[in-house]
């Protein structure tokens, strides 16, 4: 597997040296095979977005707003990405509800319906996307079931080769690509001395759908991301017995706090703008008022300070804790028969060990090292290459808040840059090569987070929006700067123009 | 077309955060939504969103502009605010900020095919200036007599001198007893007019200071087209002129008319004139 896609890959970089010397060539061949090929189609004045989820829809959204030509591209029969439960690399399972309350986490111009709850579940979250791509003409533009099986890097642009629903490949010739295809779904999997002999069923959370996957068994559920939390209390509830493995000790964050969702509440804190010590203590607090003591739960006291890792938002993972229903663990040692052993010396029978274990960013259809950092991409500000300005990506990021919301300012700013791309090529590579010096920028708010995968691309949204909001401001003056300068050229041939009358009276 | 320089040659920014909506979203209300499918549809027509003013409802297009609208083929919607016509009254209905109604006006949007232009009259005009900045997909604006984008102090010389009863009630948010004459031109009917004023309904108290004070002016992106009445008191011709200076557009006077554009004799005229311009606007930018 690992030897076949290095094959790939090199094969792809061979093929790039060849297309770029006869870039102009529409017809060239991009692949050294015997394959016959299918003629390319020329569409470099258009963008491809990969990928109809949340973020791709919003992405095509706003570049087609401010004009600009784009074709959208869905590998599943259905849009909605991660949110379309039929969909291959959906992770969603069939409680799962939104982790972060509605006016985080909607498209800023397209809010959630007012009869939604606080906190959407995920027919309800797929159910406004649609409504969001039908509003927005996008249903319309969405190529289904077409996948994107391979890109190749031009000196400009990109050579795309596609799937159609009917099977046949055709090969695009696109402008620019914006790739969208989500990161949360190549599952991240662990692996203990023992884990190759072990008796029972071994289950990643990627391919955990509904709570009869856990009935009647006994369940170790490793991890406490939202998932593994979530999975641990439907463990509680339908299981035999629940033991959650936890490498750490976390800070749970409640849904609700003073009534309200903790989120609002937490920004209302974030908005004082307080020293980062101050905004924490604030916190360790209000969980110490609201939760208590872990340990007070057998849960051993958090090594970290609050937001170094990314917020855990549970609500009855402790209430089924002090019902004895879940019983927390550290660490797996090593699987033994039909054991599990962990870190203590403690041993348990189980009959499913759930992975909750994350996931790995992957990129399949671009040829590897196009987008630098491997595990670790290096974008500017998550979004932009460092060295080419007609590849972005979007949707990128792991914040501590919704994410519609903030990808929808991802998609502003590369369809602003885009613009000033077009006005004024040169501002718009000053722009990138100014962010050059900047890619370990992380918009963390300044926070240390604890040195862990799932942190490679998160971000603090109050921090992340902020810089976005400058990085739009940046590329908008840019752009201002190249229209006031063409507008001064014209208005010297019309200088002798009277000035219109300043209104117009009607009978 | 030539033009003067203009405040509006500022680039529009993005207003990305918004920290109030963040921590305080608008609590949700019923709404009432009045809609008219025409007849004899005309296709790649965006649907028209009509947004009353202060004390007014949904009613006040319905009277005329809806009918007439969905008649030449436009796909007419009008919504009233919360605690406007039939929408539900919140608590505190006198803390409702244009915050809130831009919240109903956003709301009644998602529920649209697809993105409609805004109509907004007087209060509601800035409502619209608010929804125009927050969404860019809008293919246009109009501003049917609507209170200025950085403040409303016009208003009160007027006021003052014609029916400084109303101008204290509106600034105190009792409910409002206008003089027929304050709104509504030389031309109406006087028992028409008695009988429009008798729909009014209040107003929230922090809205009205809103409008009436200084406040951030909102970038637009959307063409937009500036309306007025020659007789206007509440915002007269020279806040029209003002407005339209604002948005780098010209503004369109229309002769013996006073605020109520939509109900006074003469009312097809100036829905003529709105429907004219968004085909010519909209056919002009059919490329994007």
């Amino acid at each position: 597997m690992a030897d076949e896609a290095r094959g790939a890959a090199t094969r792809t970089a061979a093929a790039a040296t060849r297309t770029a010397a006869a870039a102009d060539d529409a017809a060239v061949a991009t692949d050294g095979t015997a394959r016959p090929q299918p003629r390319l189609e020329d569409r470099r004045e258009r963008t491809l977005v990969i990928g109809a989820g949340s973020s791709g829809l919003t992405a095509a959204k706003n570049l087609r707003e401010r004009g600009l030509a784009v074709d959208l591209v869905e590998r599943e029969d259905r849009l909605g990405g991660n949110w379309n439960i039929e969909g291959s690399a959906s992770r969603v399972y069939e409680s799962t509800h939104m982790i972060s309350s509605k006016p985080f986490t909607q498209y800023p111009d397209f809010p959630m319906p007012d009869d939604a709850p606080d906190y959407l579940h995920h027919t309800q979250v797929l159910a406004y996307l649609h409504r969001y791509a039908a509003h927005f003409g996008l249903d319309e533009l969405v190529e289904l079931s077409t996948t994107v099986e391979e890109v190749t890097p031009l000196a400009r642009g990109f050579d795309v080769t596609l799937t159609g629903p009917d099977g046949t490949r055709s090969a695009r010739r696109y402008g620019q690509l914006v790739v969208a295809n989500g990161h949360n779904w190549y599952p991240k999997w662990p692996s203990y001395p023992g884990q190759d002999s072990f008796t029972g069923e071994l289950l990643h959370s990627a391919d955990y759908r509904s709570a009869a996957q856990l009935e009647g068994k006994r369940v170790v559920v490793v991890g406490a991301g939202n998932t593994g939390c979530d999975i641990v209390v439907e463990a509680a509830q339908r299981a035999t017995a629940a033991f959650h493995s936890t490498r750490r000790a976390y800070w749970y964050a409640p849904k609700y706090a003073l009534g309200r969702p903790a989120d609002q509440v937490s920004d209302a804190i974030f908005a004082l703008r307080l020293p980062l010590r101050a905004t924490q203590a604030l916190f360790e607090a209000t969980a110490r008022l609201v939760v208590g003591r872990y340990e007070r739960f057998g849960l051993p006291t958090p090594d970290h300070r609050f937001l170094e890792t990314h917020p855990i938002v549970n609500q009855q993972l402790l209430y089924h804790v002090g019902h004895g229903a879940i019983t927390p663990k550290p660490d797996i040692d090593h699987l033994d028969g039909d054991e599990v052993v962990f870190t203590d010396g403690s041993r348990v029978t189980a009959d499913l060990v759930l992975f909750a274990t994350g996931y790995l960013i992957r990129f399949p259809f671009l040829p590897e090292g196009l987008i630098p950092g491997g595990a670790r991409p290096r974008l500017y500000r998550n979004v932009f290459h460092p060295d080419r300005d007609d590849l972005f990506v979007i949707g990128l990021i792991q914040p501590d808040s919704g994410q519609f919301c903030l990808v929808h300012w991802q998609a502003v700013l590369v369809a602003a840059y885009l613009e000033l791309r077009q006005r004024d090529p040169a501002a718009a590579a000053a722009y990138l090569v100014a962010g050059r010096d900047h890619l370990d920028e992380r918009s963390q708010g300044g926070i240390d987070l604890i040195d862990s995968t799932r942190h490679y691309v998160e971000v603090e949204h109050a921090d992340y929006v902020r810089d976005l909001e400058r990085e739009i401001r940046d590329v908008e003056a840019r752009s201002a700067g190249a229209r006031s300068t063409g507008r001064a050229r014209s208005a010297a041939g019309s200088a002798a123009t009277p000035a219109a009358a300043p209104a117009e009276m009607s009978a | 077309m030539s033009r003067q320089p203009t405040a509006s040659d500022h680039t529009p920014r993005e207003r990305v955060r918004r920290t109030l909506d963040w921590t305080l979203p608008p609590s949700p209300v019923v709404r009432e939504v009045v809609e008219v499918v025409p007849d004899h549809p005309v296709a790649n027509r965006p649907p028209l969103l009509f947004v009353h003013g202060a004390w007014h409802g949904a009613w006040c297009w319905q009277e005329r502009w809806l009918p007439a609208a969905a008649e030449a083929g436009w796909h007419s919607v009008a919504v009233s605010l919360r605690g406007h016509g039939g929408s539900g009254r919140p608590e505190r209905f006198g803390l409702a900020s244009l915050r809130h109604y831009e919240h109903d006006v956003l709301q009644t949007i998602t529920t649209l095919p697809s993105p409609p232009v805004l109509i907004g009259h007087s209060l509601g005009g800035v409502v619209v200036q608010g929804v125009l900045e927050r969404y860019r997909s809008a293919p246009a604006g109009v501003l049917v007599a609507s209170m200025p984008p950085v403040h409303g102090l016009q208003a009160v010389p007027g006021l003052l001198r014609h029916d400084p009863g109303l101008l204290v009630q509106a600034l105190v948010g009792r409910e409002v007893t206008p003089r027929s004459g304050t709104l509504f031109g030389p031309a109406t009917d006087p028992g028409e007019a008695a009988e429009y004023l008798a729909r009014l309904g209040p107003e929230s108290w922090l809205a009205t200071q809103q409008v009436v004070l200084p406040r951030r002016r909102r970038d637009i992106r959307a063409p937009v087209l500036v309306l007025g009445g020659e007789h206007d008191v509440v915002v007269p011709p020279h806040a029209v002129v003002r407005t339209a200076r604002h948005f780098g557009t010209r503004a369109h006077l229309f002769r013996g008319m006073g605020h109520e554009l939509m109900l006074e004799p003469g009312w097809d005229a100036v829905l003529r004139r709105v429907l004219g311009w968004l085909e010519a606007t909209l056919t002009g930018d059919a490329g994007t």
